[in-house]
């Protein structure tokens, strides 16, 4: 038998020399981390501008009359926040900048599959924020960042708001899809499904998710920018339009939004933990495919939202059970987190902190997720305060937390210089006790009835006195959130500068971009790694060959084990 | 083209000229151009949910207005119509094999075909609207109607310059017997925007 030739490609001939010039450098550059870097930059801009509208918002509540802001302003405002927070902080700094970093190193590769639609998608971003606050001349939207027809389509400031949401939608579509061409096809060798990383299966998941769900708000969309400016009666109930028909057509996609929000989050959490805990993951197997089916369920839960909404009750009912089940898979990778610390030599650094916290608030942000898909308990809390604080304890609490463990986590790769680790520590301090201050409290004033969205609840005070306590309490705590942003800010500027060196792996962790120089060098691998296994196992060798560095030289710089007495010295 | 001149040494050139740097980005491509379709078929059937949405909401169908029911659409014509987009896809099928085995001439015939076709159909769809006897902003028929047909519409629009623009290509020599994948993207795409118009005459015609 005649040995079959072997098509051998020699990736280090494809090394492209890096541009030349700051324009293409910098500005349009094709390179990942540099987009990564241009994502986080912006992203970090407009959460300072979501922060300061949601700090309006707390100003105005301090006193039960809401003088502050007029009211209208006040309407503005809290669209404001929720349509900045969710469309141009945080979907583009979890999928953006941490997946566009992370996930091409993750999986050995010297860039995304498209680097140029890389770059237009980003462009577009910034684009989608000009046009955003481009309709304050005409007024800004302020129907809620939900803009329901028909409260919505009194406003000229929504035609604006879906040409933006639009503009942003497609730069999420086109990085799902390209994220997804990238993981499919340029994994390196011997890295199969199966060996990913567990950040790069979040990705992914993700990426589908951003693929089909952002189209169908694009759609939606679309129909009510034609239905505000051309008046084409897609909503319009005199005309036979049908108001809930947005409700769905937005949920189909914002329900799915929310786990593009957390599963990159997810991904952080289950690598920063087997760093820190110096263990292998607990069920590898069970985080990377609950994310899949964390994907595929959150596109048959939308009707949740609507369960006041006027839809028939029998459809209440598969809604309700199938949101259910999205705790199951949810679950499995929380205990598999909890059994990953079971045992391990826990060490508290900042961004273990972070993912220790995120446990936590995630957890609770969840379960009270799980009240709000039951029927009768959410025809109760539905569009009251309950509803802020479960969203924020699973945005804050959970993709936030996230974030900011994985910039604590990543930085040191990304500039070769580590974080000052005691401004990191007071920076997470004053998050968590700010975002409990802040979303704690709204889940009781929420159960009594607060409504959510009022610029004054003065009517309130007879019955719940109380409720000037608590939003006072809630103000004063949303400003340690603000102050550790500022902090975080700070200690990344001075970092840069001042920062200690960080060396290829300064927290010896074992996934590939550990393996390269820090920062990475444009074009991040000068060999293809080959990969012979998962990860995590602390137990055996890297399982990598052809490294370009001789990481195995570096001594993990850890105490060594120290038994753990409530195990019995295992 | 290469200095090949039959067609049998053309499909042998492709099994024996495998570039396998191409072969990788051709794939990689490839997958993105189908997920990119995928995509546009979500943007498709959402519009095509809301007009079943308001179908269904509404207590008759063509719904009334003004006191009066809004007429069916013209069948027989789309029909015919639809038989020209629907053959457009043949003669591009029949483009894309000729280019395989390099029978440049017929190639070009089956593309130019492909283009007029397309505005043909266009035409047909341009003489559809002006005698429409219902408005875009007039009825839930008319807001569905117009906006799926629109998009689709345009949709063929940008097929029929993306196929100009590939001729031109072509003729310049930018792709090869071996590699020519703008011309397999062309395909795909002008059979998706076909499978398209299926269901959508079978929405808005024949039911």
């Amino acid at each position: 038998m005649h040995a079959t030739p072997v098509v051998h490609t020699d990736h280090s001939d494809h090394i492209h020399p890096p541009p030349e010039g700051f324009i293409r450098k910098y500005v349009f550059s094709t390179d990942h981390k540099v987009i990564a870097f241009q994502y986080l930059a912006v992203g970090i801009f407009f959460l300072m501008i979501a922060g300061s509208f949601a700090e309006l918002i707390r100003v105005q509540l301090w006193n039960p009359k809401g003088t502050f802001l007029s009211f209208s302003t006040y309407n503005e405002m809290f669209t404001m926040h929720g349509t900045v927070g969710v469309w141009l902080v945080v979907i583009p700094l979890v999928t953006g900048a941490l997946g566009n970093f992370i996930m091409p190193l993750q999986i050995g590769a010297r860039d995304v599959a498209f680097p140029w639609l890389n770059m237009l998608s980003f462009w577009l971003f910034p684009v989608a924020g000009l046009i955003l606050f481009s309709s304050f001349i005409f007024g800004l939207p302020s129907a809620g960042w939900t803009e329901y027809p028909p409260i919505s389509l009194q406003y000229v400031g929504t035609a604006f708001w879906c040409l933006a949401i639009i503009t942003i939608g497609i730069s999420s579509t086109l990085t799902g899809l390209n994220f997804t061409a990238t993981v499919v096809k340029m994994r390196a060798p011997g890295m199969t499904w199966t060996r990913m990383p567990l950040f790069t299966w979040a990705t992914f998941a993700t990426a589908l998710v951003n693929m089909i769900a952002t189209v169908a708000l694009s759609a939606a969309l679309l129909a009510l920018f034609l239905d505000t400016v051309f008046h084409v009666p897609f909503f319009e109930a005199d005309k036979g339009g049908a108001p809930v028909m947005y409700q769905h057509m937005f949920w189909f996609y914002s329900h799915p939004a929310v786990y593009i929000f957390i599963l990159p989050a997810f991904g952080v959490i289950s690598e920063v933990l087997p760093v820190f805990c110096r263990r292998t993951i607990f069920g590898y197997k069970m985080i990377a495919f609950s994310s899949l089916a964390i994907a595929i369920l959150g596109f048959a839960v939308w009707a949740h939202h609507m369960f006041p909404s006027g839809i028939a009750p029998w459809l209440q009912l598969p809604f309700m059970i199938v949101t259910y089940a999205i705790g199951i898979p949810t679950g499995l990778k929380v205990f598999s987190w909890l059994a990953t610390l079971w045992g391990g030599r826990i060490q508290f650094s900042t961004p273990m902190l972070y993912a220790l916290a995120f446990l936590i608030t995630f957890t609770f942000g969840g379960i009270t997720g799980i009240f709000l898909a039951a029927v009768p308990a959410d025809l109760h809390e539905h569009g009251s305060y309950f509803v802020v604080g479960h969203f924020h304890y699973v945005v804050a609490g959970g993709s936030v937390i996230g974030f900011l463990a994985a910039v604590t986590f990543w930085f040191p790769k990304a500039t070769g210089r580590m974080l000052h680790e005691g401004l990191g520590k007071l920076g997470f301090w004053l998050f968590v006790i700010g975002l409990t201050g802040t979303f704690l409290p709204m889940h009781w004033l929420g159960l009594e009835g607060l409504p959510r969205r009022y610029a004054s609840y003065e009517y309130f005070l007879a019955r719940y006195p109380d409720v000037v306590f608590w939003n006072r309490v809630e103000t004063v705590s949303s400003f340690f959130m603000a102050a550790s942003v500022a902090i975080l800010v700070i200690n990344m500027i001075w970092s840069i500068r001042r920062g200690r060196a960080s060396g290829i792996n300064p927290w010896g962790a074992r996934t590939l971009e550990w393996t390269i120089s820090s920062p990475p060098p444009y074009y991040n691998f000068k060999k293809i790694p080959t990969v012979f296994g998962r990860p995590y196992d602390y137990s055996e060798p890297l399982p990598y060959r052809n490294l370009d560095n001789d990481v195995d030289a570096y001594p993990a710089p850890m105490p060594a084990p120290r038994p753990n007495p409530s195990l019995g010295g295992r | 083209m290469s200095a090949l001149n039959s067609p049998l040494e053309a499909v042998e050139a492709r099994y024996l000229d495998v570039d396998p740097v191409y072969a990788e980005t051709r794939d990689i491509r490839l997958l993105g151009f189908v997920m990119a379709l995928g995509a546009d078929c979500v943007l498709f059937s959402s519009f095509i949910f809301a007009y079943l949405y308001l179908r269904t909401a509404s207590p008759a169908w063509p719904p009334f207005v003004g006191g009066h029911q809004l007429p069916r659409l013209d069948t027989a014509f789309a029909a015919l119509n639809s038989m020209v987009l629907f053959g457009s896809g043949v003669t591009m099928h029949y483009a894309l094999e000729n280019w395989k085995h390099l029978k440049k001439q017929a190639f070009n015939g089956w593309l130019a075909a492909t283009i007029v076709l397309g505005i043909l159909f266009l035409l047909g769809q341009g003489h559809e609207y002006l005698s429409a006897q219902m408005t875009w902003q007039g009825s839930s028929f008319g807001a569905s109607f117009f906006t799926l047909t629109g998009m689709h519409g345009f949709h063929v629009l940008v097929g029929v310059c993306y196929l100009i623009v590939l001729m031109i290509q072509s003729n310049r020599g930018v792709y090869t017997g071996s590699k020519y994948f703008g011309l397999t993207a062309g395909t795909l795409y002008w059979h998706f925007v076909d499978v398209i118009w299926v269901f959508l005459f079978f929405l808005f015609y024949l039911w």
